[in-house]
């Protein structure tokens, strides 16, 4: 303990705590157990990757996961068991050194004779990135009074709050520290969750967890499809307006400074009931998002990106007044700035109590200011007629950190010094 | 002594002769014939950084193949079921110092390989003394007199247990339940340790059902004494568990411990409790599996004390399995009532419960390391 054994390979909770040793060896004589990775194979990678997504940068000003969407995805909710500000920083710096690996690849150091494999297995004897975003945000309840950081609580996360369709679960809600795994393959996502978790035991603790896919665009060209069979999340504001719209800005009024450059998520789960679903008509379907199911074209268009012009059709003649698309953005100035940046992914896990499939959605969104954008979108959303068909259930606010710069940067720097 | 076999001498030939290129970039590898006249031939190791060898067993039996320091017996590597015929590969970042494969084909004595020196003062990946089979001895007679000793108390408490339900004072029962339950959960009993009295002592009602006569041990009678049996109904069951206990006790000078047992049950006591006692799974009424967990620390303590002079100088992650024992069992302690009751794992607070669970992982994953390195091996 105390010595640096901090390693790309291998790093865990309260293991290194003097860190920053890349390649570094126990001192003291003692026999082989820091980890010696072992250099890149070209070969083995490129192999490896056939078929696979490429690997996304993991450092930069912010962290991946928030632009890109992968197909399948892993969002978890931890509660931190970190005895103090001092753990906590250790528990980040570890998942910071896990991630940097992961999103990288390459081959799990061995142990020789000192310990169980460093390295699950799933993905083989070379890890692949396959894409892999990790993306770690932190949660209101971070901020009470266990580590000291209570002034540092960024203006706009407060606890989820609950809208008049909801049927929150409270074990389902919430969380300390929220992580979304995303990659190209399901075995990829999983691998880096036994590996974050395993190198993290003492520091934190699952609370809730939902795995996501998003199917491929069908026909192609398109955009994925949710559970309702519409496509999802066609028109999101473009990057160039990330500066308005996603990034915490440095020097926000209110904003700690730590924050910048970070972005608030909110992640909803949605039950649907598909079945309910199934029994309706489709041209009802298609007045309650104002989209057409088929070609994913809003009613009053011809073209998928096509902007509605909601001016031209003042009593929601073709596209209702309270059509899901509508109502969420009017498309007016006035609710130009209450625009949000969504990623959802569709989740399937089971059934019912009456036999019915448990499928829905996990809605995430990223945004500037929780209530500007996403509170003002779901407030105008009371009360439409989707609501009868979907039941939000769980969920929370949290705050993605600021990206991990560089190799010596870790996540919450800002945060924690 | 053993059997040597002389088959596939040609390919033993050919291997000695394998070419063996300088392997320093990254992922050269390097084929490392061994049979049982030669233990790697004429191999070489141009200079340190990484490598990787494919160690093919030209011979006709498996075997194991450890690369060592001839000098030390250091074990920087080793493979442990290589079949005949078959490859495996080998990886480490080597450093300046001496190797050499060690091979053990089964029925065929030890053969060490010639010895490859790499100069200079490159750190490498470190060599760990292996614990031998006479390191264990020590352990094993010891770890079997401290279960003994407590067979020897528990078969009073077993007695004490069985004389309050005969006599229908159950409230006394009860308490004496719980003394006599957490000194068996005290002997690492994990694992059929004990073979079948363990399923007799202390067997759960899984696969038979609670209310199946066959189903009998600690785990029963607490089902009955928290459940409202009467003292009737449970007589034949403390009266079979007090038989069993003093049972197990006559048997077991002449159990073995396996001597790699010694190691595994390091964690694999606690891989129990995590499972069986903060899951709540086997609480049969009592409410005190928080108690058990308690009673397999000490266990685990016991075993850990007994190799601590061979972990030692081994495992410098030691200090964190005993750091993280000791927060694991302040998180444990808290949770004993002031009237004597424990805190059943189902009426734990999300944080309490999220706080245990987080310090019984920790120590896991620090304990599992032990399990290799406290496996008997050859000197």
């Amino acid at each position: 303990m105390g010595e640096a054994d901090e390693h790309p390979g291998r790093r865990s909770f309260l293991r290194g705590i003097a860190g920053g040793v890349a390649g570094g060896v126990v001192a003291g004589g003692a026999a082989g157990y820091a980890l010696h990775a072992p250099p890149p194979d070209p070969a083995a990678d490129t192999a490896a990757l056939e078929g696979r997504l490429p690997a996304v940068p993991f450092h930069g000003k912010h962290q991946p996961g928030i632009v890109q969407q992968q197909p399948q995805t892993a969002v978890v909710s931890f509660d931190t068991t970190a005895g103090n500000r001092a753990e906590l920083t250790d528990l980040f710096k570890t998942i910071t050194s896990r991630a940097r690996f992961l999103t990288a690849g390459g081959t799990p150091p061995p142990v020789g004779i000192d310990g169980p494999s460093s390295d699950s297995g799933i993905l083989g004897p070379t890890v692949v990135p396959d894409g892999l975003t990790v993306t770690l945000g932190v949660g209101p309840t971070l901020f009470d009074d266990r580590y000291g950081l209570a002034s540092r609580l960024p203006a706009h996360l407060t606890p989820m709050r609950s809208f008049p369709n909801d049927d929150l679960d409270p074990a389902q809600c919430g969380g300390d520290l929220i992580l979304q795994l995303s990659a190209g393959n399901t075995d990829a996502v999983l691998h880096a969750l036994r590996d974050i978790a395993r190198s993290t035991r003492g520091g934190m603790q699952i609370n809730w967890r939902i795995d996501g896919f998003r199917g491929p665009a069908r026909p192609a060209g398109t955009v994925p499809r949710n559970m309702l069979g519409f496509m999802d999340g066609i028109l999101n504001p473009p990057m160039s307006e990330a500066k308005d719209l996603l990034w915490i800005q440095p020097g926000t009024a209110g904003e700690p400074e730590w924050a910048a450059d970070g972005s608030y998520i909110v992640v909803r789960l949605i039950r649907m009931f598909v079945e309910f679903w199934d029994r309706v008509d489709v041209y009802e379907q298609q007045q309650m998002f104002g989209r057409d199911r088929a070609t994913g074209f809003p009613l009053d268009a011809d073209s998928l990106y096509a902007v509605p012009d909601y001016a031209a059709d003042p009593t929601g003649a073709v596209i209702p007044i309270n059509a899901h698309m509508r109502l969420a953005n009017p498309r007016t100035p006035q609710t130009a700035s209450s625009r949000i940046y969504r990623r959802a992914w569709n989740y399937d896990r089971g059934i019912d109590q009456v036999g019915d499939l448990d499928m829905g959605l996990i809605f995430t969104c990223f945004q500037q200011d929780i209530q500007r954008q996403f509170e003002a979108v779901q407030t105008r959303l009371i009360g439409e007629p989707l609501v009868d068909y979907i039941s939000p259930f769980g969920g929370g606010y949290f705050l993605a950190l600021p990206g991990v710069r560089d190799t010596a940067d870790w996540y919450g720097r800002a945060l924690l010094t | 002594m053993a059997m040597r076999k002389v088959s596939l001498l040609t390919i033993a030939l050919l291997a000695a002769t394998a070419s063996l290129t300088a392997c320093g970039g990254g992922g050269v590898s390097n084929t490392i014939s061994l049979n049982n006249a030669s233990c790697g031939g004429a191999w070489t190791l141009a200079k340190p950084g990484w490598h990787t060898f494919d160690l093919y067993n030209a011979n006709s039996v498996g075997g194991e193949v450890d690369l060592i320091d001839p000098k030390t017996g250091g074990i920087y590597a080793e493979v442990d079921q290589l079949g005949p015929g078959t490859t495996q590969t080998m990886s480490l970042d080597v450093g300046s110092g001496r190797y050499a494969f060690r091979c053990l084909f089964e029925d065929t004595d030890p053969l060490t390989g010639r010895t490859v020196t790499v100069p200079g003062h490159v750190k490498g990946f470190a060599a760990t003394a292996p614990v031998t089979y006479n390191d264990l001895l020590g352990p094993d007679k010891a770890y079997q007199a401290y279960v003994a000793t407590g067979l020897r108390t528990l078969a009073g408490q077993a007695g004490t247990l069985d004389s309050d339900v005969q006599h229908g004072n159950l409230a006394a029962a009860r308490r004496d339940w719980l003394t006599a339950h957490l000194t068996y959960e005290t002997l690492g009993a994990a694992y059929d340790a004990f073979g079948n009295f363990d399923d007799e002592i202390d067997g759960r009602a899984d696969a038979l059902g609670v209310t199946n006569p066959k189903w009998t041990g600690f785990y029963r009678l607490e089902y009955g004494l928290w459940h409202g049996q009467p003292a009737s109904e449970l007589t034949p069951y403390a009266n079979e568990l007090a038989a069993d206990v003093r049972s197990l006790q006559a048997a077991w000078p002449t159990m073995e411990i396996p001597l790699i047992d010694i190691g595994l049950r390091t964690h694999e006591i606690l891989e129990n409790a995590l499972e069986f006692q903060l899951t709540g799974h086997d609480d049969y009424g009592s409410g005190t599996t928080l108690a058990t967990t308690l009673a397999n620390i000490q266990g685990t303590r016991e075993l850990l004390s007994l190799l601590h002079p061979l972990l030692v100088t081994r495992y410098p992650g030691l200090p964190a399995v005993y750091t993280w024992l000791d927060r694991l069992q302040v998180l444990l302690e808290a949770e004993h009532q002031p009237d004597g009751t424990w805190v059943p794992v189902s009426q734990l607070s999300q944080s309490a419960s999220q706080a245990i669970d987080a310090a019984c992982g920790q120590v896991l994953e620090e304990l599992a390391p032990i399990a290799s390195i406290a496996e008997p091996r050859n000197a």
